[in-house]
């Protein structure tokens, strides 16, 4: 059987540091799977692999049985695969409305498709009362969830998140963390990197743990919460994995 | 100017234009055609560097191809200008195709494209005056008309030349409008915001830029041949200097960058201040003054309205709640530098 998604044997070296190392794992259809690890880990490079921002050294990506790594990142959002930014990447001087635009014409050639399709998107995360509002002039909260608006535009089978919590307060995470659940009660894949322990253990089906590029360990939050080798590549920062 | 009628606006701006030849005298009337001429040049300028963000300093390249294109084939065959302007057109998008490739291949963008463009002009002036069937360093005449004849685009009065320059910028500007609200114009402007946004977000950055190149390349040489047969004169630094290149992205900018209207106003406000500061006693006198007078608004524009006049205007409507069909125009210089995201090619965490 296919997976959702597979990753094999990824690599990445810059110059002679290889950020990531032979990884390689899978995803399967509903599934939230997070890739953890100390800073500098290679989360993001593997993101950014995996998304088509970036060619891998090696390894193959394979999203629904097709190779994808290789592929710009513009043609991997057309085959269902879109992602989000660790640090918010909106266009500041576009509605936000226009902003969720710009993703939904990723399936609709027509303005009016798409200016529909962005109004049921923002409805959607809850950002409808700020469809005029210029994108610079949201609050972080705000951009963060239309980070995530304009990846959904995309009509995306599997959504990576890129550190969605950052920088937010508890009060706001747990706002994210429900819009985040309800994507994947909807059916929605979800590949989550993330540095807030609270929103890894509580969303993820699975969880991968990277250190220094390589995969250290693979499991549920439980099973990683008490391997060994885990605890070893956080000793000093256990307070985060308890 | 936007919503559902907004496409009748150019032609009830055209029309009203239309009847300036009514009231102006001669000397008034030719300012007018050097108006809209400047503003059909910055109007094609604004759909690279206003919507795509992508400032060419070199558009008098593509103006040069135009014009000495059309100046040839009148000397040489009698062509119509009208058909140089469709085959210099596609000429001069051919070599907007080859500089863009050039430079966005690279990723190239911000002062980085802006030399490339002056370098490709500068070559130009070199090229062309060591040319010697496009007149070398003389530069190309073209007979003066004895009667006016549309076909040649040669006319006895400045009437003529106006209701035809009109007629083009009036396409023009109804042709940006229609890119500006759809799909294309929409991912151009979200390429110039943040390319690399865009990308994840299934825009062909690549693919947008190179057709934003494209068609400025070929509006402007549509410009350059209108150019051409208006002064029936041509020479390598008229075009390919960086006098005219510099013009054409001031005209826009004092105006509103990535507005359609912008480019209009800009040069219906700066061309006839060049001309009386020229004409006044200090202009006599010092023979760059007028640059000066441009050096100076340029200044002011950049302080107290960074995103134009026409762009100002969209922003006091904005606060008042009015909703816009396209997104808003940039200012000049956005606060934040435009640096590369840290995580791209360095270590990422």
């Amino acid at each position: 059987m296919t997976h959702l998604l597979e990753v094999e044997n990824l690599t990445r070296q810059f110059g002679g540091l290889t950020a990531v190392n032979k990884l390689s794992f899978y995803m399967d259809q509903g599934e939230v799977v997070g890739l953890i690890g100390p800073n500098g880990a290679g989360k993001t490079t593997c993101f950014n692999m995996i998304s088509g921002s970036m060619r891998p050294s090696m390894g193959t990506v394979r999203f629904r049985g097709e190779v994808i790594s290789g592929l710009k990142a513009h043609q991997v959002t057309k085959r269902g695969l879109t992602r989000t930014f660790q640090v918010v990447q909106p266009f500041p001087e576009m509605s936000a409305l226009e902003n969720v635009m710009i993703g939904a014409f990723a399936r609709h050639r027509s303005r009016q498709a798409a200016e529909d399709k962005a109004g049921e998107v923002l409805e959607r995360i809850a950002m409808k009362h700020k469809a005029t509002v210029l994108a610079r002039d949201l609050t972080l909260l705000e951009l963060k969830r239309l980070e995530i608006g304009k990846a959904l535009a995309t009509e995306p089978e599997l959504l990576l998140l890129d550190e969605v919590a950052a920088g937010l307060t508890p009060v706001e995470i747990d706002d994210i963390l429900a819009l985040v659940r309800k994507l994947n009660s909807e059916g929605m894949s979800l590949l989550v990197v993330e540095h807030v322990m609270k929103v890894i253990m509580n969303l993820s089906h699975r969880i991968v743990v990277l250190n220094f590029g390589s995969k250290i360990s693979e499991g549920t939050a439980k099973e990683i919460a008490k391997d060994p080798a885990v605890l070893d590549a956080y000793l000093g920062e256990e307070g985060y994995v308890a | 100017m936007k919503g559902r009628w907004g496409w009748v606006t150019p032609f009830v701006v055209c029309g009203l234009a239309a009847l300036l030849p009514l009231f102006l005298s001669k000397y008034y009337l030719h300012m007018a055609v050097i108006v809209l001429m400047w503003a059909f040049l910055a109007v094609a300028w604004n759909i690279l560097g206003g919507y795509g963000g992508l400032h060419s300093l070199g558009n008098g390249l593509f103006m040069g191809v135009g014009g000495y294109g059309a100046a040839y084939l009148v000397l040489h065959g009698g062509v119509s200008p009208w058909l140089s302007m469709v085959i210099f057109g596609v000429v001069a998008g051919v070599m907007g195709a080859f500089v863009g490739y050039l430079c966005f291949r690279y990723g190239l963008k911000g002062a980085y494209f802006a030399l490339v463009t002056i370098a490709f002009t500068e070559a130009a002036v070199y090229v062309v005056s060591n040319w010697g069937a496009l007149g070398a360093s003389n530069g190309l005449s073209l007979p003066i008309a004895k009667e006016n004849n549309l076909a040649m685009l040669q006319f006895t009065s400045e009437k003529g030349y106006f209701y035809a320059i009109l007629a083009l910028l009036l396409v023009l500007v109804l042709f940006t409008r229609w890119l500006a609200g759809r799909r294309f114009g929409y991912r151009l402007i979200s390429v110039r915001e943040n390319e690399e946004a865009a990308e994840a977000l299934g825009v062909g950055t690549f693919a947008t830029k190179m057709w934003a190149i494209v068609l400025s390349a070929a509006i402007t040489a549509v410009g350059g041949v209108f150019y051409v047969t208006l002064f029936n004169y041509i020479d390598p630094r008229s075009v390919f200097g960086e006098a005219i290149s510099v013009q054409i992205l001031l005209y826009a900018i004092v105006g509103g960058l990535s507005t359609v209207w912008g480019p209009v106003v800009g040069a219906a406000i700066l061309v006839p201040i060049a001309e009386i500061v020229r004409s006044s006693a200090l202009g006599q006198k010092f023979q760059g003054a007028y640059l000066l007078t441009y050096g100076v608004i340029l200044v002011v524009t950049m302080l107290f309205m960074p995103k134009g006049i026409v762009g100002l205007a969209h922003d006091i409507r904005r606060r008042f709640g009015g909703r816009s069909a396209a997104p808003g125009p940039p200012a000049v210089f956005p606060e934040k530098l435009e640096t590369e995201s840290a995580g791209k090619d360095g270590l990422a965490p």
